[in-house]
Protein backbone atom coordinates (compact mmCIF):
# COMPACT_ATOMS: atom_id res chain seq x y z
CA UNK A 1 0.00 0.00 0.00
CA UNK A 2 2.71 2.41 1.09
CA UNK A 3 4.85 1.63 -1.93
CA UNK A 4 1.85 2.05 -4.12
CA UNK A 5 1.35 5.55 -2.83
CA UNK A 6 4.97 6.45 -3.37
CA UNK A 7 4.90 5.32 -6.93
CA UNK A 8 1.81 7.44 -7.45
CA UNK A 9 3.68 10.51 -6.29
CA UNK A 10 5.99 10.22 -9.26
CA UNK A 11 3.14 10.25 -11.73
CA UNK A 12 0.83 12.60 -9.92
CA UNK A 13 2.27 15.93 -10.94
CA UNK A 14 2.84 15.37 -14.67
CA UNK A 15 -0.52 13.66 -15.03
CA UNK A 16 -2.17 16.52 -13.22
CA UNK A 17 -0.39 19.02 -15.46
CA UNK A 18 -1.61 17.21 -18.56
CA UNK A 19 -5.14 16.97 -17.21
CA UNK A 20 -5.27 20.68 -16.44
CA UNK A 21 -3.78 21.52 -19.81
CA UNK A 22 -6.36 19.40 -21.60
CA UNK A 23 -9.19 20.94 -19.58
CA UNK A 24 -8.06 24.50 -20.25
CA UNK A 25 -7.60 23.80 -23.95
CA UNK A 26 -11.05 22.21 -24.13
CA UNK A 27 -12.66 25.20 -22.42
CA UNK A 28 -10.87 27.78 -24.52
CA UNK A 29 -11.73 25.68 -27.57
CA UNK A 30 -15.41 25.85 -26.66
CA UNK A 31 -15.05 29.59 -26.20
CA UNK A 32 -13.46 29.98 -29.62
CA UNK A 33 -16.08 27.75 -31.20
CA UNK A 34 -18.75 29.87 -29.55
CA UNK A 35 -17.14 33.01 -30.94
CA UNK A 36 -16.97 31.56 -34.45
CA UNK A 37 -20.22 29.62 -34.60
CA UNK A 38 -22.33 31.13 -31.88
CA UNK A 39 -25.78 29.77 -32.92
CA UNK A 40 -24.68 26.16 -32.61
CA UNK A 41 -23.18 26.57 -29.14
CA UNK A 42 -26.13 28.70 -28.04
CA UNK A 43 -28.45 25.90 -29.16
CA UNK A 44 -26.40 23.52 -27.05
CA UNK A 45 -26.71 25.94 -24.14
CA UNK A 46 -30.47 26.17 -24.59
CA UNK A 47 -30.70 22.37 -24.55
CA UNK A 48 -28.55 22.18 -21.43
CA UNK A 49 -30.59 24.82 -19.61
CA UNK A 50 -33.70 23.03 -20.77
CA UNK A 51 -32.41 19.86 -19.12
CA UNK A 52 -31.04 21.35 -15.90
CA UNK A 53 -33.26 24.19 -14.77
CA UNK A 54 -36.70 22.51 -14.86
CA UNK A 55 -35.21 19.84 -12.59
CA UNK A 56 -34.71 22.62 -10.04
CA UNK A 57 -38.30 23.68 -10.55
CA UNK A 58 -39.71 21.89 -7.52
CA UNK A 59 -37.37 23.92 -5.32
CA UNK A 60 -37.33 27.19 -7.26
CA UNK A 61 -41.04 27.88 -6.90
CA UNK A 62 -41.47 27.29 -3.13
CA UNK A 63 -38.35 29.29 -2.22
CA UNK A 64 -39.40 32.17 -4.44
CA UNK A 65 -42.88 32.12 -2.92
CA UNK A 66 -41.42 31.99 0.59
CA UNK A 67 -39.26 35.06 0.01
CA UNK A 68 -42.26 36.78 -1.54
CA UNK A 69 -44.25 35.93 1.59
CA UNK A 70 -41.62 37.44 3.86
CA UNK A 71 -41.53 40.58 1.76
CA UNK A 72 -45.32 40.70 1.80
CA UNK A 73 -45.25 40.40 5.57
CA UNK A 74 -42.91 43.33 5.85
CA UNK A 75 -45.25 45.41 3.79
CA UNK A 76 -48.12 44.73 6.23
CA UNK A 77 -46.41 47.16 8.57
CA UNK A 78 -47.08 49.97 6.13
CA UNK A 79 -50.63 48.85 5.49
CA UNK A 80 -52.62 51.91 6.53
CA UNK A 81 -50.20 54.18 4.74
CA UNK A 82 -50.54 52.13 1.57
CA UNK A 83 -54.31 52.10 1.94
CA UNK A 84 -54.52 55.86 1.90
CA UNK A 85 -52.18 56.07 -1.00
CA UNK A 86 -54.28 53.58 -2.94
CA UNK A 87 -57.47 55.49 -2.21
CA UNK A 88 -55.90 58.64 -3.54
CA UNK A 89 -54.75 56.83 -6.63
CA UNK A 90 -58.16 55.26 -7.08
CA UNK A 91 -59.80 58.67 -7.12
CA UNK A 92 -57.43 59.78 -9.84
CA UNK A 93 -58.02 56.58 -11.74
CA UNK A 94 -61.77 57.11 -11.73
CA UNK A 95 -61.31 60.43 -13.42
CA UNK A 96 -59.09 58.80 -15.99
CA UNK A 97 -61.51 55.94 -16.50
CA UNK A 98 -64.27 58.40 -17.30
CA UNK A 99 -62.04 60.13 -19.81
CA UNK A 100 -61.00 56.82 -21.31
CA UNK A 101 -64.59 55.67 -21.75
CA UNK A 102 -65.52 58.86 -23.50
CA UNK A 103 -62.52 58.60 -25.75
CA UNK A 104 -63.27 54.99 -26.50
CA UNK A 105 -66.80 55.81 -27.64
CA UNK A 106 -65.57 58.66 -29.74
CA UNK A 107 -62.86 56.45 -31.21
CA UNK A 108 -65.36 53.73 -32.07
CA UNK A 109 -67.56 56.24 -33.86
CA UNK A 110 -64.70 57.70 -35.82
CA UNK A 111 -63.39 54.28 -36.79
CA UNK A 112 -66.83 53.32 -37.99
CA UNK A 113 -66.96 56.41 -40.14
CA UNK A 114 -63.49 55.88 -41.50
CA UNK A 115 -63.57 52.17 -42.36
CA UNK A 116 -60.11 51.81 -40.87
CA UNK A 117 -58.61 48.33 -40.97
CA UNK A 118 -56.73 47.81 -37.71
CA UNK A 119 -53.93 45.35 -37.10
CA UNK A 120 -55.22 41.89 -36.27
CA UNK A 121 -55.27 41.31 -32.52
CA UNK A 122 -52.15 39.70 -31.14
CA UNK A 123 -52.58 36.37 -29.44
CA UNK A 124 -50.27 35.29 -26.69
CA UNK A 125 -48.83 32.43 -24.66
CA UNK A 126 -48.32 33.04 -20.97
CA UNK A 127 -45.31 31.55 -19.21
CA UNK A 128 -44.12 31.40 -15.61
CA UNK A 129 -40.74 32.91 -14.81
CA UNK A 130 -38.53 29.99 -13.81
CA UNK A 131 -35.18 31.57 -13.17
CA UNK A 132 -33.16 34.74 -13.23
CA UNK A 133 -30.00 35.22 -15.30
CA UNK A 134 -27.95 34.78 -12.12
CA UNK A 135 -25.32 37.25 -13.23
CA UNK A 136 -25.14 40.92 -12.22
CA UNK A 137 -24.13 41.94 -15.74
CA UNK A 138 -26.94 40.23 -17.59
CA UNK A 139 -30.65 40.93 -17.39
CA UNK A 140 -32.67 38.02 -18.60
CA UNK A 141 -35.22 35.53 -17.29
CA UNK A 142 -36.09 31.97 -18.15
CA UNK A 143 -39.70 31.10 -18.99
CA UNK A 144 -41.28 27.67 -18.76
CA UNK A 145 -42.60 27.77 -22.32
CA UNK A 146 -40.47 26.77 -25.27
CA UNK A 147 -40.44 25.29 -28.74
CA UNK A 148 -43.07 22.78 -27.54
CA UNK A 149 -45.48 25.71 -27.15
CA UNK A 150 -44.53 27.19 -30.50
CA UNK A 151 -42.30 29.95 -29.14
CA UNK A 152 -40.01 31.47 -31.77
CA UNK A 153 -36.91 33.62 -31.31
CA UNK A 154 -37.55 37.34 -31.43
CA UNK A 155 -41.13 37.42 -30.17
CA UNK A 156 -42.00 40.23 -27.78
CA UNK A 157 -42.94 39.63 -24.15
CA UNK A 158 -45.01 41.85 -21.87
CA UNK A 159 -46.09 41.58 -18.26
CA UNK A 160 -49.64 42.48 -19.24
CA UNK A 161 -49.01 46.19 -18.91
CA UNK A 162 -45.74 47.08 -20.54
CA UNK A 163 -43.13 45.53 -22.79
CA UNK A 164 -40.50 43.59 -20.87
CA UNK A 165 -38.21 42.16 -23.53
CA UNK A 166 -37.89 39.68 -26.34
CA UNK A 167 -37.26 35.98 -26.68
CA UNK A 168 -33.67 35.06 -27.34
CA UNK A 169 -32.88 31.39 -27.15
CA UNK A 170 -35.53 28.68 -27.21
CA UNK A 171 -35.20 25.22 -25.72
CA UNK A 172 -37.81 22.49 -25.90
CA UNK A 173 -39.59 23.48 -22.70
CA UNK A 174 -37.87 26.70 -21.74
CA UNK A 175 -37.00 29.95 -23.41
CA UNK A 176 -34.87 32.91 -22.41
CA UNK A 177 -36.15 36.47 -22.42
CA UNK A 178 -33.62 39.29 -22.80
CA UNK A 179 -35.05 42.12 -20.72
CA UNK A 180 -35.08 45.70 -21.97
CA UNK A 181 -32.55 46.60 -19.25
CA UNK A 182 -29.91 44.19 -20.59
CA UNK A 183 -26.94 45.87 -22.21
CA UNK A 184 -27.54 43.87 -25.41
CA UNK A 185 -31.14 44.96 -25.82
CA UNK A 186 -31.98 47.40 -28.65
CA UNK A 187 -35.63 48.08 -29.44
CA UNK A 188 -37.08 50.54 -31.97
CA UNK A 189 -39.56 52.87 -30.25
CA UNK A 190 -41.80 55.81 -31.01
CA UNK A 191 -42.21 58.69 -28.57
CA UNK A 192 -45.85 59.47 -28.53
CA UNK A 193 -47.04 63.05 -28.91
CA UNK A 194 -44.19 64.08 -31.20
CA UNK A 195 -44.12 60.76 -33.06
CA UNK A 196 -40.33 60.59 -33.20
CA UNK A 197 -38.48 57.37 -33.82
CA UNK A 198 -35.66 56.29 -31.56
CA UNK A 199 -33.82 53.24 -30.28
CA UNK A 200 -34.23 52.10 -26.71
CA UNK A 201 -30.84 50.80 -25.59
CA UNK A 202 -30.48 48.90 -22.34
CA UNK A 203 -27.37 49.66 -20.29
CA UNK A 204 -27.72 47.45 -17.23
CA UNK A 205 -29.56 50.09 -15.22
CA UNK A 206 -33.23 50.18 -14.25
CA UNK A 207 -34.05 52.83 -16.88
CA UNK A 208 -32.78 52.22 -20.45
CA UNK A 209 -31.40 55.05 -22.58
CA UNK A 210 -33.06 56.63 -25.61
CA UNK A 211 -30.62 56.81 -28.50
CA UNK A 212 -30.65 58.10 -32.09
CA UNK A 213 -33.31 60.69 -31.45
CA UNK A 214 -33.82 63.22 -34.25
CA UNK A 215 -34.65 66.31 -32.22
CA UNK A 216 -34.45 65.84 -28.46
CA UNK A 217 -35.98 69.25 -27.76
CA UNK A 218 -39.37 68.00 -28.94
CA UNK A 219 -39.38 65.34 -26.26
CA UNK A 220 -40.12 66.16 -22.68
CA UNK A 221 -40.21 64.00 -19.53
CA UNK A 222 -43.50 62.21 -19.12
CA UNK A 223 -44.04 61.49 -22.82
CA UNK A 224 -45.31 58.03 -23.61
CA UNK A 225 -42.94 55.60 -25.27
CA UNK A 226 -44.38 52.75 -27.36
CA UNK A 227 -42.70 50.17 -29.53
CA UNK A 228 -42.58 50.93 -33.24
CA UNK A 229 -42.81 48.29 -35.91
CA UNK A 230 -39.59 49.46 -37.52
CA UNK A 231 -37.60 46.67 -39.07
CA UNK A 232 -40.57 44.35 -38.90
CA UNK A 233 -39.19 42.55 -35.87
CA UNK A 234 -41.52 43.81 -33.21
CA UNK A 235 -45.25 44.39 -33.08
CA UNK A 236 -45.96 48.13 -33.04
CA UNK A 237 -47.85 50.05 -30.41
CA UNK A 238 -46.92 48.14 -27.25
CA UNK A 239 -46.51 50.40 -24.24
CA UNK A 240 -42.91 50.62 -23.06
CA UNK A 241 -42.92 53.42 -20.49
CA UNK A 242 -42.45 57.12 -19.92
CA UNK A 243 -39.60 59.42 -20.79
CA UNK A 244 -37.54 60.62 -17.84
CA UNK A 245 -34.43 62.77 -17.49
CA UNK A 246 -31.48 61.43 -15.53
CA UNK A 247 -29.14 63.66 -13.48
CA UNK A 248 -26.81 63.96 -16.48
CA UNK A 249 -29.71 65.30 -18.56
CA UNK A 250 -29.84 62.24 -20.79
CA UNK A 251 -33.20 60.89 -21.88
CA UNK A 252 -34.15 57.58 -20.33
CA UNK A 253 -37.33 55.52 -20.15
CA UNK A 254 -39.03 54.65 -16.91
CA UNK A 255 -40.42 51.24 -17.80
CA UNK A 256 -44.11 50.54 -17.43
CA UNK A 257 -43.58 46.86 -16.65
CA UNK A 258 -43.05 46.08 -12.97
CA UNK A 259 -39.57 44.60 -13.02
CA UNK A 260 -39.54 43.94 -9.29
CA UNK A 261 -42.31 41.40 -9.63
CA UNK A 262 -42.05 39.50 -12.85
CA UNK A 263 -43.89 36.26 -12.20
CA UNK A 264 -45.77 35.68 -15.42
CA UNK A 265 -44.87 36.94 -18.83
CA UNK A 266 -46.97 37.03 -21.97
CA UNK A 267 -45.19 36.03 -25.13
CA UNK A 268 -46.93 37.75 -28.02
CA UNK A 269 -47.25 35.66 -31.15
CA UNK A 270 -46.21 38.00 -33.90
CA UNK A 271 -46.61 36.61 -37.35
CA UNK A 272 -44.27 37.35 -40.16
CA UNK A 273 -45.19 40.53 -41.94
CA UNK A 274 -46.17 40.35 -45.54
CA UNK A 275 -43.37 41.96 -47.48
CA UNK A 276 -43.95 43.88 -50.67
CA UNK A 277 -40.95 43.04 -52.79
CA UNK A 278 -41.61 44.38 -56.31
CA UNK A 279 -42.76 47.71 -57.56
CA UNK A 280 -46.31 47.90 -58.90
CA UNK A 281 -47.02 46.42 -62.33
CA UNK A 282 -47.59 48.67 -65.33
CA UNK A 283 -51.23 49.62 -65.71
CA UNK A 284 -51.90 49.31 -69.44
CA UNK A 285 -54.23 47.49 -71.88
CA UNK A 286 -53.31 43.81 -72.27
CA UNK A 287 -50.52 43.35 -74.85
CA UNK A 288 -51.55 41.90 -78.24
CA UNK A 289 -51.12 38.13 -78.47
CA UNK A 290 -47.86 37.15 -80.15
CA UNK A 291 -49.28 34.43 -82.42
CA UNK A 292 -50.20 35.69 -85.89
CA UNK A 293 -53.36 33.60 -86.36
CA UNK A 294 -54.81 34.70 -83.07
CA UNK A 295 -54.24 38.34 -83.86
CA UNK A 296 -57.18 38.80 -86.21
CA UNK A 297 -60.12 37.81 -84.09
CA UNK A 298 -58.69 39.77 -81.16
CA UNK A 299 -58.35 42.85 -83.27
CA UNK A 300 -62.00 42.46 -84.28
CA UNK A 301 -63.03 42.30 -80.65
CA UNK A 302 -61.05 45.41 -79.86
CA UNK A 303 -62.70 47.24 -82.75
CA UNK A 304 -66.07 46.22 -81.47
CA UNK A 305 -65.17 47.52 -78.04
CA UNK A 306 -63.95 50.85 -79.38
CA UNK B 1 -12.30 -2.66 1.26
CA UNK B 2 -12.73 1.08 1.00
CA UNK B 3 -10.51 2.85 3.45
CA UNK B 4 -12.13 5.58 5.58
CA UNK B 5 -9.93 8.39 4.25
CA UNK B 6 -11.15 7.71 0.70
CA UNK B 7 -14.78 7.58 1.83
CA UNK B 8 -14.36 10.86 3.62
CA UNK B 9 -12.75 12.44 0.58
CA UNK B 10 -15.63 11.38 -1.63
CA UNK B 11 -18.14 12.69 0.91
CA UNK B 12 -16.36 16.04 0.90
CA UNK B 13 -16.43 16.06 -2.89
CA UNK B 14 -20.17 15.49 -2.82
CA UNK B 15 -20.48 18.29 -0.30
CA UNK B 16 -18.52 20.62 -2.58
CA UNK B 17 -20.77 19.80 -5.52
CA UNK B 18 -23.85 20.30 -3.35
CA UNK B 19 -22.62 23.69 -2.12
CA UNK B 20 -21.80 24.82 -5.66
CA UNK B 21 -25.24 23.66 -6.84
CA UNK B 22 -26.88 25.52 -3.96
CA UNK B 23 -25.01 28.72 -4.86
CA UNK B 24 -26.01 28.39 -8.51
CA UNK B 25 -29.58 27.73 -7.45
CA UNK B 26 -29.67 30.83 -5.24
CA UNK B 27 -28.31 32.91 -8.08
CA UNK B 28 -31.01 31.62 -10.43
CA UNK B 29 -33.92 32.40 -8.08
CA UNK B 30 -36.21 34.87 -9.83
CA UNK B 31 -36.58 37.32 -6.94
CA UNK B 32 -35.94 40.75 -8.33
CA UNK B 33 -35.43 41.55 -11.99
CA UNK B 34 -34.31 45.16 -11.59
CA UNK B 35 -30.59 45.53 -12.28
CA UNK B 36 -28.68 45.75 -9.01
CA UNK B 37 -26.77 48.95 -8.32
CA UNK B 38 -23.77 47.00 -6.97
CA UNK B 39 -22.66 43.59 -8.20
CA UNK B 40 -22.50 41.17 -5.29
CA UNK B 41 -19.62 38.82 -4.52
CA UNK B 42 -18.94 35.78 -6.68
CA UNK B 43 -19.38 33.20 -3.94
CA UNK B 44 -18.64 30.23 -6.17
CA UNK B 45 -15.21 31.72 -6.88
CA UNK B 46 -14.63 32.31 -3.15
CA UNK B 47 -15.61 28.76 -2.32
CA UNK B 48 -13.41 27.27 -5.05
CA UNK B 49 -10.35 29.29 -4.11
CA UNK B 50 -10.79 28.69 -0.37
CA UNK B 51 -11.22 24.95 -0.71
CA UNK B 52 -8.55 24.45 -3.32
CA UNK B 53 -5.96 25.86 -0.93
CA UNK B 54 -7.16 23.94 2.09
CA UNK B 55 -8.06 20.59 0.65
CA UNK B 56 -6.48 20.24 -2.78
CA UNK B 57 -7.25 16.52 -2.63
CA UNK B 58 -11.00 17.26 -2.65
CA UNK B 59 -11.23 19.96 -5.28
CA UNK B 60 -9.66 18.18 -8.23
CA UNK B 61 -9.19 20.05 -11.52
CA UNK B 62 -11.73 17.85 -13.28
CA UNK B 63 -14.42 18.47 -10.66
CA UNK B 64 -13.73 22.20 -10.50
CA UNK B 65 -13.57 22.52 -14.28
CA UNK B 66 -16.88 20.72 -14.78
CA UNK B 67 -18.65 22.86 -12.18
CA UNK B 68 -17.25 26.09 -13.57
CA UNK B 69 -18.14 25.17 -17.13
CA UNK B 70 -21.69 24.27 -16.08
CA UNK B 71 -22.05 27.59 -14.28
CA UNK B 72 -20.77 29.39 -17.39
CA UNK B 73 -23.44 27.66 -19.42
CA UNK B 74 -26.28 28.27 -16.96
CA UNK B 75 -25.45 31.89 -16.17
CA UNK B 76 -25.23 32.92 -19.81
CA UNK B 77 -21.56 33.86 -19.84
CA UNK B 78 -19.37 33.17 -22.88
CA UNK B 79 -18.90 29.42 -22.43
CA UNK B 80 -15.50 28.26 -21.23
CA UNK B 81 -13.61 31.53 -20.88
CA UNK B 82 -14.30 32.31 -17.24
CA UNK B 83 -14.03 28.61 -16.37
CA UNK B 84 -10.59 28.31 -17.96
CA UNK B 85 -9.33 31.47 -16.25
CA UNK B 86 -10.58 30.40 -12.82
CA UNK B 87 -9.11 26.94 -13.30
CA UNK B 88 -5.71 28.45 -14.09
CA UNK B 89 -5.95 30.76 -11.06
CA UNK B 90 -6.93 27.85 -8.80
CA UNK B 91 -4.01 25.77 -10.04
CA UNK B 92 -1.67 28.69 -9.43
CA UNK B 93 -2.88 28.98 -5.83
CA UNK B 94 -2.67 25.22 -5.38
CA UNK B 95 0.94 25.18 -6.52
CA UNK B 96 1.77 28.00 -4.05
CA UNK B 97 0.73 25.66 -1.26
CA UNK B 98 2.62 22.63 -2.39
CA UNK B 99 5.73 23.35 -0.30
CA UNK B 100 4.61 25.28 2.74
CA UNK B 101 2.22 23.48 5.05
CA UNK B 102 1.40 26.56 7.04
CA UNK B 103 0.77 29.94 5.54
CA UNK B 104 -0.39 33.02 7.47
CA UNK B 105 -3.86 34.10 6.51
CA UNK B 106 -2.72 37.62 5.57
CA UNK B 107 -0.35 36.22 2.97
CA UNK B 108 -3.01 33.87 1.67
CA UNK B 109 -5.47 36.75 1.40
CA UNK B 110 -3.01 38.87 -0.54
CA UNK B 111 -2.33 35.94 -2.88
CA UNK B 112 -6.05 35.46 -3.42
CA UNK B 113 -6.50 39.20 -3.93
CA UNK B 114 -3.89 39.29 -6.66
CA UNK B 115 -5.45 36.20 -8.29
CA UNK B 116 -9.00 37.62 -8.20
CA UNK B 117 -7.95 40.99 -9.58
CA UNK B 118 -5.82 39.35 -12.28
CA UNK B 119 -8.86 37.22 -13.15
CA UNK B 120 -11.06 40.30 -13.55
CA UNK B 121 -8.49 42.07 -15.74
CA UNK B 122 -7.81 38.97 -17.86
CA UNK B 123 -11.53 38.34 -18.34
CA UNK B 124 -12.12 41.95 -19.32
CA UNK B 125 -9.15 41.93 -21.70
CA UNK B 126 -10.17 38.63 -23.33
CA UNK B 127 -13.72 39.84 -23.89
CA UNK B 128 -12.36 43.05 -25.34
CA UNK B 129 -9.96 41.26 -27.67
CA UNK B 130 -12.71 39.02 -28.98
CA UNK B 131 -15.03 42.03 -29.28
CA UNK B 132 -17.78 40.58 -27.15
CA UNK B 133 -20.16 43.07 -25.50
CA UNK B 134 -18.93 43.12 -21.91
CA UNK B 135 -19.26 44.94 -18.61
CA UNK B 136 -16.78 47.71 -17.92
CA UNK B 137 -13.56 47.18 -16.02
CA UNK B 138 -14.88 49.30 -13.14
CA UNK B 139 -17.88 46.99 -12.69
CA UNK B 140 -15.70 43.88 -12.80
CA UNK B 141 -13.29 45.45 -10.29
CA UNK B 142 -16.20 46.26 -8.00
CA UNK B 143 -17.24 42.63 -8.17
CA UNK B 144 -13.66 41.51 -7.43
CA UNK B 145 -13.57 43.75 -4.36
CA UNK B 146 -16.86 42.34 -3.09
CA UNK B 147 -15.57 38.83 -3.73
CA UNK B 148 -12.46 39.58 -1.66
CA UNK B 149 -14.57 41.00 1.17
CA UNK B 150 -16.60 37.81 1.21
CA UNK B 151 -13.53 35.57 1.11
CA UNK B 152 -12.64 35.54 4.86
CA UNK B 153 -16.27 34.82 5.71
CA UNK B 154 -16.33 31.88 3.28
CA UNK B 155 -13.08 30.54 4.76
CA UNK B 156 -14.40 30.90 8.33
CA UNK B 157 -17.72 29.28 7.51
CA UNK B 158 -16.13 26.32 5.75
CA UNK B 159 -13.86 25.91 8.77
CA UNK B 160 -16.69 26.10 11.32
CA UNK B 161 -19.44 24.30 9.50
CA UNK B 162 -17.55 21.68 7.48
CA UNK B 163 -14.17 21.52 9.25
CA UNK B 164 -12.30 22.45 6.09
CA UNK B 165 -8.78 23.19 7.25
CA UNK B 166 -5.35 22.61 5.91
CA UNK B 167 -4.12 19.09 6.57
CA UNK B 168 -0.86 18.60 8.40
CA UNK B 169 1.86 16.97 6.27
CA UNK B 170 1.29 13.73 8.11
CA UNK B 171 -2.39 13.65 7.20
CA UNK B 172 -1.96 14.96 3.72
CA UNK B 173 -1.79 12.43 0.97
CA UNK B 174 -0.31 13.85 -2.14
CA UNK B 175 -1.82 11.09 -4.24
CA UNK B 176 -5.23 12.74 -4.36
CA UNK B 177 -5.61 12.88 -8.07
CA UNK B 178 -8.69 12.43 -10.16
Amino acid sequence: MARDRNSQVDYARPVRRILIGVLVVLMLGTFLLWRIDSPRVERFRATLVDRVVPSFDWALLPVTKLVGLVEGFQSYARLSEQNQELRRELRQMKAWKEAALQLEQENAKLLDLNKVRLDPKLTYVTGVVLADSGSPFRQSVLLNVGARDGIIDGWATTDGLGLTGRISGVGRTTSRVILLTDSNSRIPVTIQPSGQQAILAGDNTAAPLIEFLESPDQVRPGDRVVSSGDGGVFPAGLLVGQVALDPERRLRVRLAADYERLEFLRVLRSHAHEVITDTGGLIAPPPPAPVAEAAEPEAAVEDADG
Amino acid sequence: MVDPATTQRWLYRLLFVALAAALLFLRLLPLDMTPAALPGPDLLLCLSLAWVQRRPDIVTPLLLGTLLFLSDMLLGRPPGLWAALVLIAAEFLRSRHQGAAEMPFAIELSLVASAVIALAVAYWAALGIFTIPHPGLDELMMRAVFTLMAYPAVVGLSRLAFNIRRLSPAEAEPGGLR
